[in-house]
Parts: C-alpha cells; structure tokens; sequence
C-alpha cells in the first residue's frame, strides 16, 4: 500500500499550467540621480517579479530605448550639447549630470522638432546619448548593489512596433484620431471607455511617453495573460487609457499606481533637483558603511515597501531607513532553514488576490509581522536579497 | 482702388450685410452696414457675444474629406427644425468643431446627422450646456496645413426620400480660396457657407455641387448667389470671398431624373 502525498490542489493547479506574466514598470529618465521615489518604484517592481517568478511565467519589460523618443530625453540630449559642446561624461557623477538636467527644465525653452530629429533617429539606431550613458552605467551598479533584477539598462531594446505602425494598429483598432494628415496631432482616443482624447503626437510630430509604450506594448501584450502596469500615482489617467488598449489586444491588465516618496511633506519632480544626501548612490554608501550587503537589500526592501507602503503619505525618513536597517539585520539572523515540504510557491501564492502577480508589499509586510513563522532563508534569497 | 477694385468690395460688403441682416435684423438696422466702420463695429458686437455663445453645433470630425463632409453638412442643415434653424441662424449658425471618433461616441452622446463614411458627426444647434460634456471628452479640431488643391469634385445633396422636390434640382459651383487657407479654415468658412445657403433655401434636397479650389476668387463675385466674406489678410482694410455658391451653373452634368 502507498501513502499518497498530502493534497496541494491550489499550488499543483498553478505548477500544470504556469501564466505567462508581463510586468512593465514605467522607466526613470537616465538624466538624474535616482531619487527615493525612484527607489520605492524599482524596488516594489524587483520584489513583485521575484516573487511572482516562482509561480507564473514573467517577463520584466523595462527597456530604455523605448523611452528615449520622448522630448524630455531628446530635448536634454539636445541642449547639452548646443550649451556644452564636447564636454566628457565619462567621469561625471550623477549630480553633475542631474544639475545640468535641472538648467535643462529651468531654461523652458522648446527645441524646435528639425533640432531634435538626428537624436530621435539615432536613438532608432541604438545611440544613447553619452551623458544617459554614464548615468545608465552609475544606475547599473546602484542595481547590482540592491540586488535588483536588471532589465537591460544599457542594452538596446528597440520597441516591436514604429511610431507610424503603432498609429496603424490604433487607426485599425479604432482607437485614434490621426490629424497628421492635415497637420494636426495623433490623438489617444478611449471616447468609447468614456475617457478624454489624450494627444500622443504633437502636430510637428514628437511623440510623448504614452505613444512611447504604446509601441512597446502592444505588440508584446497578446502573448500574455496578465500584464501589470506599474506607474507613478500621477500618470493614472494615462495609465487608465493604456489599460484598456491592452485589454483589447487580449490580456488581463492590472494597475499598480505607486505612491512617490515625498521630502521634508512635498512630491518634487527630478527637474527641480533637491536629491543631496538622499539619492541612490548616498543611501547605498552609508548602508553599507554600517551593514552588510544582504541586511542592506533587504533593509532597503522594509522600508521603501513595507513602511511607506503604496501610498504618498509618509515623507521620506532616514532615522526610519537606520531602524528598517535593524530590522533586517534581526529578520536575517533569526531566519529559518524551512522544510522542503513547505513550498515557496504556495507561501507566495497567499499574497495575491483575483491577480496572477505577487502583491509586493502584502509579501513585504508579512515580514513583519510579530506573530507567525519567522520567514525562511529560501524566501529572503529567492525574493529579498 | 481701380473701379474694378473698388465695384469688388462693394458687393464683398453688401454680402457682409446681408449675412448680419439675415441672422440679426436688429443688429443690422443699429450699424450704417454699407461702411467698412460699420461692419467692424458689428464684427466687434458678435465677437463680444461669441463669448456666451447662444446656440451651437458641434461637429465631431475623425478624417478629413471634403465631399463627405460637405455632403454631410448640407444634409445636416436640410435636417433641421424650422425653430432649431432660426436660433441657429441668430447665433450667426456657430460650430466647434471637435477632434473624434463619431463610431466611439454613438452610444454616449445624442447626434443629430452623421456623415455617410462615419468620418464625422453633428450635434443639433443648441445651448452651449448641451454639448458640454462632448467638448470636454474631446479636443478641438486642429488642421494647419494648407488646404490641399484638388481637381473638381462633385457631391450630390441626396434626395429626400419619398418626398417630391419643391423646385428641380440645381447644380452649382462652391469656390474655396486656397491661398493661405489651412484645412482647418475651409472648415470654417465651408461650414458657414453651406449651412447658411441651406437655410437661405439655395442648396435644396437632390441638389449638385462642384467643389473648386481656386487660390483666389478674383474677379468672379458676380456671378455668385451667397458668398463667405473675410478680411483680407494681405490688404489692410480690405475685404475677400474666402469662399462662394455660384448662380445656378447652366450646365447639369448629370440630371436626375
């Protein structure tokens, strides 16, 4: 007689017929240190991909190319070269790149559309300019040290789709408004969902982020059951509209709006500076200085999701970061050798809801929690550390 | 000013006046509209109330094609009510017109006409409020290149089913001036023109057009029977047709029966 193993439906369900997973986090502009709310998006972004890897399919789209077209890349490229020339990037920090970005926004003036063509086409070409460059390389290593997943920062990851095949696909789908014709702009147009026109294409032709990936996801989108989308609070409208595009191309599509991190009780953009002592690289250095590598990523992981939590409430505290710090250090010391039998996948599968992805920052918390098993080595290292 | 010159705007004003005698009789008997003064002055008066719009429609336009759309806008005009045209008619027949999908907006919005091809869409004329929420959801239309000059292109106003003509039908020729017009611009002074010559009872069910584009209707404002008059952009002072319905053309290419 042989004992049948105990029952597993739920996980063994999931194990026949992995979901193909796409998680397509919206990118930070390479012209500027990367900021907490930065930080609070990468880091929410690398602990749903890791977790939701052991249970589903994913693919973590987040290419820089695709992004590059935008004005705000093409005019900074622009300017620094008109009002800098031949300088060398090579040894800036990324402060000084960032202050020169900040004269950028602070100049207010536009490059007219024949100004920025070359780049824009260069960019189709791989080119990145070399001051995005530098920054992309300082970023890779601010990566490596939290341990995030890198989805290709400095590789070329051109979008399936070109700007005018994109406005095809819209046109086809009945989703458009193309004036280029007569001169006039390219307007997003989700009327149907009760949703305003929003303008993707300027009359003189520069497209914004949203026809950006727009040419990235819809082609990539059918092949998935689920794509998630994860944006800065702010872009929530845009993100609505982009939803449902994708939706009707097939998948389910989840919005996940990620609350900045506010300094000293307000959201600033990047474009006005203000990153001093707070920006990845400074808050890296000084975790290390006083911790380990592995309580570093994981302290960075309790605070960034687990303490600010989704919303924008909570300004940014260092004395919290040092106390999250702690935490980890503990967490990691006390940490269990789990039994084989207990399956990762299973424990991760409770942190979601009516969605394939893992719920970040209900995974997170669980961390904390004061009753409850003391979570397993096999937990912190596959998704954590 | 020749004789020719001066003969040329006389008539462009005449035109003028009786566009604002039309629409705004009252308007018209408070300004000396035989004098450039006057007209500008009553220019200034509906500028000033352009401000609260009484009545518009709202044309919501997804592809730009003349025919279709100047087709349409006729059939528009021919649709409506005798009272909706008159409140239209005092409102100098004002349209916004609206960047959109008419396909994505049936089931959301009410619309009085929609072109043949779905390239565009028409509100009735009514109180700024009514089409509120439709000028929200959308942006207005913008089309600033040059109109393009094409070759002659006839539209045919479609008959009114089951009903007979009240006269037979008539062919005419709609001049548009090209020279420094954008498409958005012939939207205008087109959408002007045919509505009002639809109201005025020039442009009748069965009726054919002959669109023209011409850089300029120089010399030819005689022989029209409604003309779009503008100021001229070049000549200070001056006025111009920016566009025309001819008289009745003597030749009907293709009569209907």
């Amino acid at each position: 007689m042989t004992t049948l193993p105990l029952e597993r439906p739920r996980a063994r369900a999931r194990a026949e017929r992995r979901e193909r997973v796409l998680l397509a986090p919206i990118t930070v502009t390479p012209s500027k240190p990367l900021t907490p709310s930065h930080l609070k998006g990468l880091l929410w972004t690398d602990v749903m991909y890791r977790a939701t890897r052991e249970l589903a399919d994913v693919t973590f789209r987040s290419s820089q190319t695709t992004y590059h077209p935008t004005e705000q890349t093409l005019g900074f490229w622009e300017f620094l070269d008109r009002t800098h020339g031949d300088r060398e990037y090579a040894e800036c920090s990324e402060e000084e790149i960032g202050e020169l970005y900040v004269a950028f926004r602070a100049e207010g003036t536009r490059a007219p559309a024949e100004a920025l063509r070359p780049y824009a086409d260069a960019v189709e070409h791989g080119w990145v300019h070399p001051a995005s460059r530098r920054v992309l390389g300082l970023w890779s290593g601010h990566y490596a040290g939290l341990g995030l997943h890198d989805p290709g920062l400095l590789a070329h990851q051109p979008p399936g789709l070109g700007l005018d095949e994109t406005i095809a696909w819209l046109s086809a789908l009945g989703l458009c408004v193309d004036l280029r014709e007569v001169g006039g702009p390219v307007h997003l147009d989700t009327t149907r969902f009760g949703l305003p026109l929003r303008q993707i294409v300027t009359a003189d032709g520069r497209p914004n982020y949203l026809a950006c990936a727009l040419r990235e996801l819809m082609p990539l989108t059918a092949d998935f059951d689920e794509v998630v989308l994860l944006y800065d609070r702010e872009l929530g409208p845009d993100h609505q509209q982009l939803a449902h595009v994708l939706a009707l191309l097939g998948p389910r599509v989840r919005r996940v709006p990620i609350g900045r991190v506010p300094i000293d009780g307000r959201v600033r953009s990047a474009r006005h500076g203000g990153w001093q002592d707070n920006h990845a690289g400074a808050l890296l250095a000084s975790a290390r200085a006083g911790y380990a590598e592995p309580v570093v990523r994981l302290g960075m992981r309790l605070y960034f999701i687990a303490t600010l939590g989704p919303g924008q409430a909570q300004s940014f505290d260092p004395a919290l970061v040092r106390q999250c710090l702690k935490r980890a250090e503990r967490l990691l010391a006390a940490a269990a050798d789990t039994d084989p039998s207990d399956d990762l996948a299973e424990r991760l599968a409770r942190h979601r809801k009516d969605h394939v992805y893992v719920d970040p920052y209900r995974l997170t918390s669980s961390l904390l929690g004061r009753r409850g098993p003391v979570p397993g080595h096999d937990l912190l290292s596959a998704v954590f550390l | 000013m020749s004789r020719e010159e001066s003969a040329a705007q006389e008539r462009l004003r005449e035109a003028a006046a009786a566009r604002i005698r039309a629409a705004r009789p009252e308007l018209a008997d408070a300004h000396d509209l035989t004098s450039a003064e006057g007209l500008i002055a009553v220019r200034a008066r509906i500028a000033e109330e352009a401000a609260a719009p009484e009545h518009l429609a709202a044309v919501v336009v997804g592809r730009f094609d003349l025919a279709s759309w100047a087709r349409a806008t006729c059939e528009f005009a021919l649709g409506l009510g005798p009272e909706q045209a008159a409140a239209w008619r005092r409102s100098f027949t004002r349209t916004v017109f609206l960047a959109g999908n008419p396909d994505n907006l049936r089931e959301r919005f009410s619309f009085a006409h929609f072109a043949d091809d779905g390239s565009a869409a028409w509100t009735g004329p009514g109180p700024a409020a009514d089409s509120a929420g439709l000028r929200r959801l959308l942006k207005l239309f913008d089309g600033p290149r040059p109109l393009p000059v094409r070759a002659d292109t006839v539209v045919e106003v479609p008959p009114r089913a089951g009903r007979r003509p009240d006269r037979p039908p008539v062919h005419r020729e709609l001049h548009i001036a090209a020279s420094g017009c954008r498409v958005s611009d012939a939207l205008v002074h087109l959408n002007h023109l045919l509505a009002e010559a639809v109201l005025d009872g020039l442009i009748r069910p069965g009726d054919t057009l002959t669109i023209r584009h011409v850089p300029r209707l120089t010399g030819l404002t005689d022989h029209f029977a409604a003309l779009r008059v503008d100021t001229d952009p070049t000549l200070p002072g001056r006025l111009r047709a920016a566009a025309g319905l001819t008289e009745e053309a003597l030749l009907v290419p293709h009569h209907r029966p």
